[in-house]
C-alpha cells in the first residue's frame, strides 16, 4: 500500500502542472480560424485569396506592437495591438483593436477600434491589412494559385 | 514487507495533497518589513542601471500595470498619456537596452506599509539622463544625438509579494523632459 504514496504524489504534481499549464496559456484563435479566407471590404465580401493568418503574420513584419487575443462571442475574436512611439511631444501609445468574426468559409473584418488619428473604417482597414501580403507575394490560399484566378484585389500571376 | 495500515496511506495521500496546494499559497505567509522593500527597490533600480530587460520585467508582477503621464520637452504639446501592461512594459524595457550612456538617480524614496503588511506604497522620485534621439531622425551610432535628455519623475508603486517573491503589483509615474546640450554633459559608456 505504501508503494502507492509516490504514484499519489506524481499525480497530484502532475495534475498541478495541468492546471497551471492551462489556467496560464494565453488565449488565441483556433487554427481552424485563421485558415479562413479574409474578406474583402466590397459589398459582396469577395474573398481576398488570403488566409486570415497569412494577414497577420505578414503584417507582423512591419509592426513591434504587442499582440493579445479575446473573444467577444462565439466565432468572434478581437485581436489588440499596442505599441509606443517617440514623437515631439514625448511617447505615445498607439492602441488598435480589430474584431475579426467567421461567416462561412470567410473571416470578415467585424470592427475597429483605434487611437485617435488612426482610421476605424473597415474598408480603409481591410486594404491596408492586405498591403503586406500583396507586396510580400505571400502564398494565397489554394483556390487563388491557378493562373488567372481572382480575388479582392488580387489576381494571380500568369506562368 | 511491513504491512502499512490503510488509515496511514490515506494520511500519506492527504499530506501530499496538502502540500501540494499549500506550495503556491507559502509566499502568501511572508509579511512585508521596510527594509525588504528598500532592498526590492534598490534591487529594481540596479536593475534599471544595467537596461537589462529579462531582470527589469521579472521584477513585475503578471497583472503589472503601468500609467504614465510624461509632458515631453516641447510644452506646446500636452502631456502624453500612456497605460502599459505587462506585455507591452516588458516589450519597451527591451528597447531601453538599446542606450549605451543612461544616468538613474534616485533622489529620495517614501514607503509606506498596508496594516495587513502583505503590500507597501513606495513613493520616489528619480532623474534620469541619457540620449535624446530626435524622433524623425534614424541614429547609425549611439553618439547620432545632440542633445540629452533629462527626465525628472515622481514614481508611486504598490509593491507585493507574488508567488513568494515581492515586485511591482502597478506604477503610477508622472514626468517632466528637459533637453540639455551634449557638450554640457558627459556619460561613460556601459
Amino acid at each position: 500500500m505504501r508503494a502507492l504514496a509516490g504514484p499519489a504524489m506524481m499525480l497530484v504534481m502532475a495534475g498541478g502542472y495541468l492546471v497551471y499549464h492551462l489556467s496560464s496559456k494565453e488565449d488565441a484563435p483556433s487554427r481552424d480560424f485563421t485558415e479562413l479566407e479574409f474578406a474583402g471590404a466590397d459589398y459582396q465580401h469577395t474573398g481576398s485569396c488570403y488566409s486570415l493568418r497569412t494577414v497577420l503574420n505578414t503584417n507582423r513584419f512591419f509592426s513591434d506592437a504587442t499582440r493579445s487575443w479575446s473573444s467577444p462571442r462565439e466565432d468572434a475574436w478581437t485581436l489588440a495591438l499596442d505599441s509606443i512611439v517617440q514623437g515631439n511631444g514625448g511617447p505615445t501609445q498607439i492602441s488598435q483593436k480589430f474584431t475579426f468574426e467567421k461567416d462561412g468559409d470567410q473571416v470578415h473584418l467585424a470592427s475597429v477600434k483605434a487611437s485617435e488619428n488612426l482610421p476605424t473604417d473597415l474598408k480603409t482597414n481591410v486594404d491596408a491589412l492586405l498591403e503586406s501580403p500583396r507586396a510580400l507575394r505571400s502564398t494565397p490560399i489554394e483556390r487563388c494559385q491557378k493562373e488567372g484566378a481572382t480575388g479582392y484585389l488580387f489576381v494571380a500571376p500568369r506562368r | 514487507m511491513r504491512n502499512v495500515p490503510i488509515s496511514a496511506l490515506r494520511f500519506q495521500i492527504l499530506a501530499a495533497i496538502l502540500l501540494a496546494l499549500c506550495a503556491p499559497l507559502a509566499g502568501c505567509k511572508r509579511s512585508l518589513h521596510t527594509r525588504d522593500v528598500i532592498e526590492f527597490v534598490d534591487k529594481a533600480d540596479n536593475a534599471a542601471r544595467k537596461r537589462f530587460a529579462p531582470e527589469i520585467c521579472g521584477l513585475r508582477g503578471e497583472n503589472f500595470t503601468l500609467s504614465v503621464n510624461f509632458q515631453g520637452h516641447e510644452e506646446r504639446y500636452p502631456p502624453s498619456k500612456i497605460e502599459m501592461n505587462r506585455k507591452l512594459f516588458c516589450k519597451e524595457a527591451g528597447k531601453f537596452s538599446r542606450l549605451r550612456q543612461y544616468k538613474l538617480e534616485r533622489k529620495s524614496m517614501d514607503i509606506d506599509l498596508a496594516d495587513d503588511r502583505k503590500t507597501a506604497t513606495v513613493k520616489s522620485e528619480y532623474v534620469e539622463t541619457m540620449p535624446y534621439y530626435e524622433p524623425d531622425i534614424m541614429p547609425l551610432t549611439p553618439d547620432d544625438f545632440r542633445e540629452w535628455q533629462i527626465v525628472e519623475t515622481r514614481d508611486e508603486s504598490v509593491v507585493g509579494i507574488e508567488s513568494g517573491d515581492l515586485v511591482f503589483l502597478s506604477t503610477r509615474s508622472d514626468s517632466v523632459q528637459t533637453l540639455t546640450a551634449k557638450g554640457e554633459i558627459s556619460l561613460p559608456y556601459d
